[in-house]
């Protein structure tokens, strides 16, 4: 018989897959933070530079994402870029103009704008 | 060259009963040797939740989380992992243990350091729209597991062994409810989520639901097993329109998983969980309004007992905790009651979410250990007051809490040792104030929100917290009387012992925690008429001093031209004239211009 | 449930009592009377007022005393310093935000406010300051709110809604600014009060008061012009002594009619004629609905605040109401009739003023269906609270009063009359007469104690010439709501059915006497009492069924023909229109 853990498990196996499926994997992960807090500093603009870069500019390679509320409120919006094997960055208070910088110099030159990241 | 480390090192109490001294006094020995004191730092942080396998230290970047580290151990990790940038394998902490996901993530030690996240586990980590996300990091596991190997008697004697509290406020002991509502015989039960946040400035709820929404839910699922609710609501007030919306979303997509509605996970327990939303009524908070109101009623307390696990919601047993609470079952059925109860005090168990705000560097959403002190909260994690200025007070509670001198500031946080302090813990808010605030009229601010929000109900309440209110207003309007302190203390221990609900028996503790605490602002109000923080407009005066350089900046801001002077003598203010504005003190870049 | 023997303690001494009880019950039983101001014994449990507290061993704050259940071992303290100190200062803060004109207030020396600050012994105020204003609402015909009046004791909105199931109370806003209130603050009138007044019954203050007509009455009776024709309700006689200071049950109808005259009224009848030309004409309506004629049940119409409820809420029972008028309206289309007829004067010339046990008649004397000729059947209704204080204005000693006869033509009545003012008293005054009507031998058993008393509803059967005859009997509209579900569900459940708006019926109205220093207002006991002085006039009587009343055969004989003759149905019955609910619906929603 099928328990409830054994159903649980491999529901979680093919939740892995579909996030896999959406391009985890990708060599760059953006996340912009996404709580009402952050949308009210600004956040759905930025994520819309992120989203249009990507559609437009063919950044095949980046996984973007939103997320929750993670705290820390006088820096919002936040983005934060992880790609595999390096130091997560987190930048805090980003505007529209940020992001789009973030996008030539972070995401397309691999050069981390270190006067913006959150300490 | 090494790049720059962070090494932090848990100072809770089984850490340090595993000697973790003697990892910092053999770190800092390690540094100086290698000479590299200069480029990595060493932070003490609250006690990491990974007690067994104390004494814990963790390096970031990296992400490396060392456990059963002695003495012995340090030179290899700082030869390897530090200047050769290879982790040491055999004392790194399983990576997938989840409380190590902040510093794996972030990086962001100086804030997130001395933290610990469990209700927060996953806020700002996943996306709290795609619930394949929450399965990835082990969502619904818990309830899985509950409905495979455990019956709901073991349910609630885990919780109750966890020692968790409620979280939304007075701290009832969270097994002892579910057992009293699991013990109720009747056809039908109901279980709630409280998720009528309405404290000024709290957002902990808020955050959680939308950052997480699908751990909120498998708690109540749950809750409801353990309790044999067949039916449960989301109370969340209407101003949350990403919350709710996020939550509708987790419904249907826990539904359509099969972890809400009939059979779940095909087991024989159903359960099914509908949104009710509120109008922003502070009083809702409180559990029997709370019911009234999703009853279809105007939200008013009633006399308790009947306690709501007996009779609450449409007179069937019901069982309500807040948001916080729910969030923290399914960490509890996954790792352990035991676990769960190793973090925190003697009495209270587990951590805390807290909306830090007000006067500090650092506001923000932070989830700490029991027992960390307000002073770690403010000055580790908050980054102390801005500006140069003084701490003053620290308000917790909310609306119901007290306010905290600066003596206090080592009380640890626990449901007990706040109360004694004068305070309360309440559902999570915390607002630092600095020399600028003025206790008599923050006292009043608090007051002013909680008359505006009584039910009405009852008598003391009502028409005392007005009277306190009136009592405040002519303080700080330099109107006050001889005696009017002894009245704010006979009305207020008056409301806190008589009145109806929790509403209004919190409703005093601003004004009796700030007389306790600050009793000489009252006095100088009263009797010099002088607000020392010049927050008191009425009692608050701009002079010109003799370091005037005859600038004329003070003159040109000036609305009412209130300021005379020629250039380059000094400048005077017609007191007659002057409405308070305090642009010129702004202004003055030679403070030459005095207040109070 | 066997209720089990605890022990606890009250300011130091052990008594034993009853699990299950709250502490206000188990002391009310160890004759402590803890004070008590929104507490009422027919009402939920509300723990607004706080006046009730006591301390409770162990317990942090003080706990409400009407509230809070008795525990075994528990100790309890009712009097110290403190609770004495803190019921004061409760008592202070409600006192502090009320308007301080006892001198003029209608509720001076009859005010529970009054007399609890005076046992708290007040003498100091500590913390005055702004207080409440509000516009009186006077739209009602029949019931005035002044909210400044108001300690939001919530009694007013319990009644309407949990014993009358109107609900045409709430409270309102928040803190300092809470108020009772209408829904949407519309004016009384517009709202779906049924103008019951059981609101003024339960109000400790004078917040609810009838709208009072005292003055212009005065002045109509020192009008020589007029013709002054008063009638008095059944209930009035039952109740007025109470005004006067003497214990509830004391019929005084042949003091009233004294009074009355002394009072100016040149003509004093009795509305117990015209609750027995009411029978008439409804035991005949209902006979002819029993043969087929008409729908089942048939529904007593004679409650003027059960017509408005009727309309308003239960539009789909309508055609079950009698389409009999009430003893007060056909008392008012006689006097300008038949009685101005008899007396040759021009009905215009005539003040009919009816003394009224109740505030809804206020309302249905404004109902414009219900004139005569163009002319208000009646001019003016006073409750038994504003006679009994026209008496005492003007000087007329009721108590010690020479008894007189109520007048000819209109004045005589049987014993069914009498009893139409307690609850079940229409049923049976209907049923004594239908037997009759029906079978032609006369009902000899005829005090049927199973529609007799204070259960909410009563159900009984009578076998009339071999045919069962199901009625029900329902007092207070929130158990007339209940008995029209019954109906709904179950068409032939029954063929007759009284309802009565207030609760015990006309002695219960919403315009009695307010409740002594030792009662509660609608106390049962004194409910009982009431009834039973109403009974005790049915059982004195000779005659007691309505159709043997002489005064009334001869109104048929020489006026109106026989019952339900086209005269009849032009002057003592009317048809009731569906009301829209405006309370509910507001036509232009404005949010005061």
């Amino acid at each position: 018989m099928t328990t409830p853990l054994d159903m649980i498990k491999k529901k979680r196996a093919e939740a892995i897959n579909r996030i896999l499926g959406k391009g985890y994997l990708s060599t760059k992960r953006v996340y912009v933070g996404m709580a009402t807090c952050e949308i009210a500093a600004g956040s759905k603009d930025v994520m819309a530079v992120f989203e249009n870069a990507i559609k437009n500019e063919g950044l095949t390679d980046v996984y973007l994402s939103q997320k929750g509320c993670a705290g820390r409120c006088n820096l919002e919006p936040t983005v934060e870029v992880v790609e595999e094997g390096k130091i997560p960055v987190k930048y805090g208070k980003v505007t529209r103009e940020m992001a789009r910088q973030i996008i030539d110099q972070h995401l397309k030159k691999g050069e981390v704008i270190k006067e913006w990241i959150i300490h | 060259m090494p790049r720059r480390y962070v090494i932090t090192l848990c100072d809770g109490p089984t850490c340090i009963h595993k000697r973790s001294k003697e990892l910092e006094a053999a770190i800092e020995t390690e540094l100086t040797r290698h000479e590299l004191t200069g480029r990595v730092s060493v932070n003490l942080s609250g006690c990491l939740g990974m007690c067994a396998q104390g004494p814990v230290m963790a390096i970031n970047p990296q992400y490396t989380v060392y456990g059963n580290v002695t003495a012995d151990d340090i030179p290899e990790i700082v030869s390897s992992h530090i200047l050769k940038k290879k982790p040491v394998a055999r004392l790194a902490i399983d990576e997938d243990h989840l409380y190590n996901r902040f510093f794996r993530v972030f990086g962001d030690i100086n804030f997130f350091g001395k933290q610990m996240r469990i209700v927060l586990r996953n806020c700002g980590i996943i996306d709290p729209e795609n619930i394949d996300d929450y399965l990835s990091v082990r969502g619904y596991e818990a309830l899985a597991k509950v409905l495979t190997d455990m019956k709901p008697a073991d349910v609630i004697a885990q919780v109750k062994t966890s020692g968790l509290r409620g979280r939304g406020g007075a701290g009832f002991p969270t097994g002892i409810k579910w057992e009293l509502a699991a013990r109720q015989k009747t056809d039908e039960k109901f279980l709630i989520c409280n998720a009528d946040e309405g404290d000024p400035g709290a957002f902990m709820d808020r955050s959680t639901i939308e950052g997480d929404p699908h751990t909120v839910l498998e708690g109540m699922i749950i809750g409801a097993y353990a309790v044999g609710a067949s039916k449960g609501f989301v109370y969340i007030r209407a101003e949350y329109p990403l919350a709710i919306k996020r939550l509708e979303k987790a419904i249907a997509d826990a539904r359509r998983e099969c972890f809400l509605g009939k059979n779940i996970l095909g087991s024989d327990f159903s359960f099914d969980i509908e949104i009710r939303l509120g109008a922003g009524a502070f009083v809702c908070g409180e559990e029997t309004a709370l019911i009234h109101s999703i009853e279809g009623h105007r939200g008013m307390p009633r006399p308790r007992p009947p306690y709501p696990s007996v009779q609450g919601l449409f007179d069937k047993p019901t069982l309500i905790n807040n948001v916080e609470t729910w969030a923290n079952i399914p960490v509890i059925i996954l790792d352990g009651a035991e676990w769960f109860s190793s973090i925190g005090t003697e009495k209270s168990k587990g951590t805390k979410v807290f909306a830090l705000a007000g006067k500090i560097k650092n506001t923000g959403l932070i989830e700490v250990p029991m027992g960390v002190t307000l002073r770690s909260i403010i000055y580790d994690i908050g980054g102390g007051i801005p500006n140069n200025k003084k701490f003053k007070a620290l308000q917790t509670g909310g609306p119901s809490g007290g306010c905290l001198s600066e003596d206090y500031l080592d009380t640890k946080i626990d449901y007990e040792s706040l109360a004694a302090a004068g305070s309360i813990m309440g559902s999570g808010g915390m607002i630092v104030m600095d020399e600028d605030s003025c206790m008599v009229n923050i006292a009043r601010f608090f007051l002013e929100f909680t008359q505006n929000e009584s039910c009405g109900k009852c008598t003391p309440c009502r028409e005392g917290t007005k009277r306190m209110l009136e009592i405040l207003t002519r303080i700080t309007e330099g109107k006050g009387q001889e005696g009017d302190i002894e009245r704010l203390e006979r009305l207020g221990n008056l409301i806190k012992k008589a009145s109806l609900c929790g509403l209004g028996q919190s409703a005093p503790n601003p004004v009796l925690s700030t007389i306790k605490n600050f009793r000489s602002e009252y006095e100088e109000h009263i009797k010099q008429k002088k607000c020392r923080a010049g927050a008191c407009t009425a009692l608050t005066g701009y002079e010109i001093t003799d370091k005037c350089v005859g600038c004329t900046a003070c003159r040109k801001v000036c609305p009412v031209g209130a300021i005379t002077g020629n250039p380059k003598s000094r400048h005077f203010i017609d007191q007659g004239k002057c409405v308070k504005c305090g642009l010129c003190f702004d202004t003055c870049k030679f403070s030459a211009i005095k207040k109070g | 449930m066997e209720s089990k023997t605890i022990t606890i303690t009250i300011d130091g001494k052990t008594y034993q009592t009853q699990e299950g009880l709250t502490i206000m019950q188990a002391a009310d039983q160890l004759g402590f009377h803890i004070p008590r101001l929104c507490y009422h014994p027919k009402l939920s449990i509300e723990g607004a007022c706080r006046v009730c507290i006591v301390e409770v061993e162990g317990v942090r704050t003080y706990v409400a005393s009407c509230a809070y259940p008795v525990m075994d071992g528990m100790k309890i303290r009712t009097n110290t310093q403190e609770i004495r100190r803190a019921r004061r200062d409760i008592v202070e803060l409600i006192l502090d935000n009320h308007p301080q004109d006892c001198h003029t207030c209608e509720r001076d020396s009859n005010c529970e406010l009054q007399r609890l600050a005076a046992s708290m012994g007040i003498r100091k105020r500590h913390f005055e300051g702004e207080r409440k204003k509000y516009e009186k609402d006077l739209t009602s015909t029949s019931v005035i709110r002044d909210p400044n009046k108001c300690i939001l004791c919530g009694r007013c909105v319990r009644i309407c809604s949990e014993v009358q199931k109107v609900t045409a109370l709430g409270h309102a806003h928040r803190g300092f600014q809470t108020v009772v209130m209408p829904a949407y603050n519309m004016p009384f009138r517009d709202s779906v009060c049924t103008t019951c007044g059981q609101c003024i019954n339960v109000c400790p203050t004078a917040a609810f008061v009838e709208k009072v007509y005292t003055q212009d009455l005065f002045a109509k009776l020192n009008d020589p012009s007029i013709i002054k024709v008063a009638q008095v309700a059944p209930s009035v006689r039952a109740a007025i002594g109470e005004a006067f200071g003497l214990e509830p049950g004391r019929a005084m109808e042949r003091e009233i009619a004294a009074a009355l005259r002394r009072l100016g009224f040149d003509y004093v009848f009795d509305t117990q004629f015209s609750a027995d030309l009411t029978i008439m004409e409804e035991a005949s309506e209902f006979l002819e609905r029993f043969q087929g004629k008409g729908k089942l049940p048939m529904i007593t119409s004679c409650s003027s605040a059960w017509m408005k409820c009727v309309e308003q809420f239960h539009p789909d029972l309508l055609e079950n109401v009698s389409t009999c008028k009430s003893p007060m309206s056909m008392m008012g289309a006689l006097v300008r009739t038949y009685f101005a007829d008899k007396i040759k004067k021009d009905p215009k010339e005539i003040l009919s003023v009816a003394v009224m046990c109740c505030t809804a008649k206020k309302y249905e004397a404004s109902r414009p269906e219900l004139m005569v000729n163009g002319l208000p059947a009646i001019d003016m209704v006073v409750t038994t609270r504003e006679i009994a204080w026209m008496f005492k204005s003007a000087g007329i000693d009721l108590l010690h009063i020479k008894g007189e006869d109520f007048d000819e033509p209109l004045g005589l009545s049987s014993g069914a009359g009498a009893i139409f003012g307690a609850t079940g008293g229409v049923m049976e005054a209907a049923i004594r007469t239908a037997y009759e009507l029906y079978t032609g031998e006369t009902l000899m058993d005829i005090e049927l104690e199973s529609l007799r008393g204070l259960a909410g509803i009563k159900e009984g059967k009578v076998t009339i010439d071999g045919k069962e005859i199901r009625v029900a009997v329902a007092h207070g509209l929130g158990n007339a709501a209940t008995v029209l579900d019954m109906v709904r569900k179950d068409p032939d459940r029954f063929h007759f059915v009284e309802i009565m708006g207030c609760p015990g019926g006309c002695i219960g109205g919403g315009g009695q006497p307010y409740a002594g220093i030792n009662s509660m207002p609608l106390d049962e006991e004194c409910l009982k009492k009431r009834a039973e002085a109403l009974y005790g006039i049915d059982r004195r009587k000779t005659i007691r069924r309505s159709h043997e009343n002489p005064d009334v055969q001869r109104l048929y004989k020489d006026f109106l023909g026989r019952p339900l003759s086209a005269k009849s149905h032009q002057l003592l019955h009317t048809h009731y229109k569906v009301k829209e609910p405006r309370g509910i619906i507001p036509q232009e929603l404005k949010v005061r």
